[in-house]
């Protein structure tokens, strides 16, 4: 099948990818880029584990063609780490043992990241609209509830 | 220092910078990529099979079928002992002349992508003559019902007769009688299976990322069927997504994709799709229960009479018959009941094999005993709670003989003081205090369910540590991990006892190249039988490291000391030598210590290394715990929610709270998907009508309501070094029939509510609405 050349930005960095028109943008930036932070748990839209931020809105990186990525402003879990360690989110999930197997991680991580950009102090009820399109198998939720609660919380009280 | 503390996991940072390495993550030069074309009837005779428009599309390697497996190549074997000979049922890894259920493999493509390989089969010709699908027990085993494999539709018949449960049910006080079935449902890891075989043709040596739970199981099995030796196969465990029992089993792609790397010679790779995960993985539960109970006029249970059909789908796997087994073996749960009789039936169909989901046969058996018995306490007009704790089983009479058996291991409960943990957890959750029945037209229901656990099941476990010169300790482990945490928990016990800090410490598993022999991960098992192999090999370690230094300074041992990673010699401020300087001391070849050349075998020179092996105790350790919680439910459209849930448990010793309580707390969500959502449902075609993420509805954030976990260390193990039980499944197990008592206290229903998943027309159904549902 023809190839089709496609330049994005990927974490801040302009890239490009040759790809099928059927490929999953999903599928590119892990095949093409070596992006394999992000997961692929159902590859029909479902469980989240594949979510992304392009051009600014969280997106199921499964139901999205790389050829419709053309010019766009892709963020991946890679993106939103540190260097080196863990970010203030990471940490807590961490602390609080939001997450088990970690598959479904790198796609909590990218929709509280996308949470907290737009919201410091989110509600719980935001919180969790935030993560209700992310399935996981693991936590049971409360973990990774508990974690996002709290960096709110601290957000709360460092601007008291 | 180590153990007990809540320590935040080593391995999460990889997972939450995305730098996991799963199958799907591995890549090799010159690797294939594999699809599995699978049957897309529940029954049908296979004809003329039409590869050469598929074999001609560009990017196509090769596509095996039946007729390309070796001659006389066994079915795979069931790993665990049966009632009985299942071997008739086994499964071929791809099917012969009979497909038996959807999603049977037929062919396997290999192409230069997954994609080809999948536009390849869709070219691929194959003339099936469907015959009619059986899909219940009840069809299975009717007059007439065609056999789905020659010996017949009943796998089993099998059971126990403890006691006199005749003269028990004569005698009786008060009886109830019910039927409960528990619906189809499984694992539903978040990453699908996947392998990525790699033939090395010169030096015939296989190595295979993707297996996971019990991989030396696995890879000797598969050296069995290519003809391998054991050691010539190298099984390794990436990280897992989750497994829950059915991931990690060895299934037909375990002996295809390494097959079809041998036979192209190169790297091929097979990642499972969802919806072919749902079609192949093995599914769990699927049985229905017949309960007789009777107590005395004190409310003393007399007796249990149960009947168990298990539909076991089309094929015996791996697990053999052990749900149900383990289902009728545990039957009578944490109550001192004598008089048991189970008369259990395993059945085939044309539906997805079987095998084991957390807590398997006891989320079951737990429901069925569970509901029944609060039937029972109303008819006796007594509290529900206070007829358990009537019935359990006293401190004195520990360790309880169930007089059952399982897998061929005798059912005993090794220790506990279930009276003592029941009452603080009544009193903890305020069983007992009035609560308000109605709130906003939804009325108010209380429930509970006490159960006992199993876990730490299996023969053996072992360990080796290595430290190295930099005194970094090494655990290579033979268990397996696939989320659970064991890269922390383990460490933790090795760190307690070499006095190494936790971040010199690294702990590798599921690889089949690290060590010679390896139990697994199942049944609540690594933290009982992988945790003890660790200490039983820290306290070699330290024991080796005492007695080198005690011959280099000549120093007796009972004076030495070992802390903070190194010797030390009485109060001095100084230490002699660190375990690095002893690791060196130790290498092979040391002129220090080395005697002669012909003493041939060095053994005190082999380094700093020690190999443990640890015997497993045959029926584990029991946990037991009592699940209650509060549930809402609107009686005007069947609605139920959760207001909140809790565990007591006692697990002996907890090596890591943090890590038991998100056990206990994912696994109840786990057990609400069971008890409201979750069911995998087939047509009459034996056609899987919930087959998507879409159709087959697990737990998000809002279906988890606040759980508390209550954890006790009041029983310590008494079969392990450790003290420790397992707490894998302790989460789960209860929360089907908690909620079913739950919702029936709200609305007061005498009747119904015995079907999972308690969807909102089963609940109405049960206060008399609708017709059957």
């Amino acid at each position: 099948m023809k190839k089709h050349l496609v330049e994005l930005t990927v974490n801040g960095r302009p890239a490009s990818m040759q790809v099928e028109p059927r490929q999953s943008l999903a599928d590119a930036l892990r095949g093409e880029l070596g992006l394999t932070g992000t997961h692929l748990g159902c590859e029909h839209g479902v469980c989240g584990a594949c979510t992304l931020i392009v051009d600014g809105d969280p997106v199921r990186g499964c139901l999205m063609l790389a050829v419709q990525a053309q010019g766009a402003e892709v963020v991946t879990v890679e993106g939103v780490s540190p260097k080196v360690g863990l970010g203030e989110i990471q940490s807590a999930l961490r602390e609080f043992h939001g997450l088990q197997c970690g598959f479904c991680t790198p796609g909590m991580v990218v929709v509280l990241h996308h949470l907290f950009s737009g919201n410091p102090q989110p509600t719980e009820a935001e919180i969790q609209e935030a993560i209700s399109g992310q399935l996981c198998r693991c936590t049971g939720y409360q973990g990774i509830m508990n974690a996002a609660k709290a960096v709110a919380a601290r957000h709360q009280s460092n601007n008291a | 220092m180590a153990i007990g503390k809540p320590v935040v996991r080593v391995e999460d940072e990889r997972f939450l910078r995305g730098e996991g390495r799963f199958t799907a993550d591995y890549t090799l030069p010159f690797m294939l990529e594999a699809h599995i074309l699978r049957s897309p009837h529940a029954h049908a005779r296979i004809g003329l099979v039409g590869l050469d428009e598929a074999l001609a599309l560009k990017g196509v390697h090769a596509i095996f079928t039946n007729v390309d497996l070796p001659e006389g190549l066994p079915p795979i074997q069931c790993r665990i002992p049966t009632h009985g000979d299942l071997s008739p049922y086994l499964q071929h890894p791809l099917a012969r002349d009979t497909v038996r259920y959807v999603g049977e493999p037929i062919a396997v493509i290999v192409a230069d992508t997954r994609a080809i390989a999948e536009d390849a089969a869709e070219l691929i010709e194959i003339e099936f003559d469907p015959l009619p699908a059986i899909t219940s027990p009840q069809q299975a085993t009717a007059d007439g019902a065609a056999p789905i494999h020659a010996p017949g539709n009943l796998a089993g018949r099998w059971g126990f007769d403890l006691g006199d449960v005749a003269g028990a049910l004569k005698a009786a006080a008060f009886t109830a009688s019910d039927s409960f079935s528990i619906q189809r449902h499984s694992a539903m890891p978040m990453e699908t299976r996947g392998l990525l075989a790699s033939y090395d043709a010169g030096r015939n040596l296989l190595d295979i990322y993707g297996p996971t739970k019990v991989v030396h199981t696995n890879r000797n099995m598969l050296a069995a069927m290519l003809g391998m030796g054991e050691a010539e196969i190298r099984m390794i465990e990436p990280d897992v997504g989750g497994s829950f029992g059915a991931r990690g089993e060895f299934y037909p792609e375990d002996y295809l994709i390494p097959f079809a790397s041998i036979r192209l010679k190169r790297p091929v790779r097979w990642i499972e799709d969802r919806v072919e995960h749902f079609a192949a993985i093995n599914h769990s539960r699927d049985c229905t229960f017949d309960v007789n109970v009777c107590a005395d006029k004190d409310g003393i249970i007399t007796a249990f009479d149960v009947k168990l059909v298990t539909d076991m789908g089309s094929y015996i796997r791996t697990h053999g018959d052990v749900v149900p087994s383990h289902a009728a073996a545990s039957f009578p749960g944490p109550y001192r009941v004598r008089n048991y009789r189970v008369d259990a039936m395993t059945v085939m169909t044309n539906k997805t094999p079987t095998g084991t989901y957390r807590a398997p046969g006891m989320f079951e058996a737990n429901f069925a005993r569970e509901r029944i018995l609060d039937r029972l306490a109303d008819k006796m007009g007594i509290d529900r709670a206070e007829l358990r704790s009537r019935n359990l089983i006293r401190p004195e009479q520990m360790p309880w003989h169930v007089g059952t058996e399982s897998v061929k291991r005798p059912t005993i409960f090794d220790s506990g003081d279930f009276p003592l943990i029941m009452d603080r957890a009544l009193q903890a959750y305020g069983w007992s205090a009035p609560f308000e029945r109605e709130a906003d037209g939804w009325k108010r229901g209380r429930g509970i369910c006490v159960l006992v656990e199993p876990s730490g099941l299996g023969p053996f476990e072992g360990v080796r540590i290595e430290v190295d010169q930099h005194g970094k300790v090494q655990i290579f482990s033979g268990s397996s991990n696939q989320g659970q945490g064991h890269e922390t928990v383990l460490a933790q016990i090795a760190s307690e006892t070499l006095t190494v800090p936790m971040d010199r410490i690294r702990v590798r598993h599921g690889d089949t190249g690290i060590i010679t022999f390896g139990g697994g991960t199942y049944a609540s098992r690594t933290a009982i039988m992988g945790g003890n192999a660790v200490h039983s090999a820290s306290v070699g370690v330290r024991e080796k490291a005492l007695k080198a230094v005690a011959g280099k300074f000549g120093i007796a041992v009972e004076e030495l000391d070992l802390r903070e990673g190194a010797i030390w010699h009485g109060r001095k401020n100084e230490p002699l030598v660190t375990l690095g300087g002893i690791a060196r001391m130790l290498m092979p070849g040391n002129q220090e210590i080395l005697t002669s050349p012909s003493a041939g075998n060095i053994p005190d020179n082999d380094g700093l290394v020690v190999t443990s092996y640890v015997r497993g105790v045959p029926s584990g350790a029991a946990v037991f715990a009592v699940h209650m919680a509060d549930v809402l439910v609107d009686p005007e459209t069947g609605e139920t929610k959760v207001e909140r849930y809790f565990v007591a448990c006692d697990v002996g010793r907890q090596l890591n709270p943090l890590i038991v309580e998100g056990q206990i707390v994912g696994g109840v969500v786990q057990g609400l998907g069971g008890a409201f959502l979750e069911e995998l449902a087939y047509n009459e075609d034996g056609q899987l009508t919930t087959g998507t993420f879409a159709d087959y509805l697990m737990p998000n954030v809002y279906d988890a309501p606040p759980i508390t976990a209550l954890v006790f260390e009041e029983s310590p193990a008494p079969t392990n070094v450790l003290g420790v039980k397992g707490v894998g499944e302790v989460g789960p197990s209860g929360v089907g029939a908690t909620i079913g008592n739950a919702i029936a206290n709200a609305l007061g229903a005498v009747s119904g509510l015995n079907k999972l998943p308690l969807t909102p027309e089963r609940v109405l159904h049960s206060i008399g609405f609708g017709g059957q549902v």
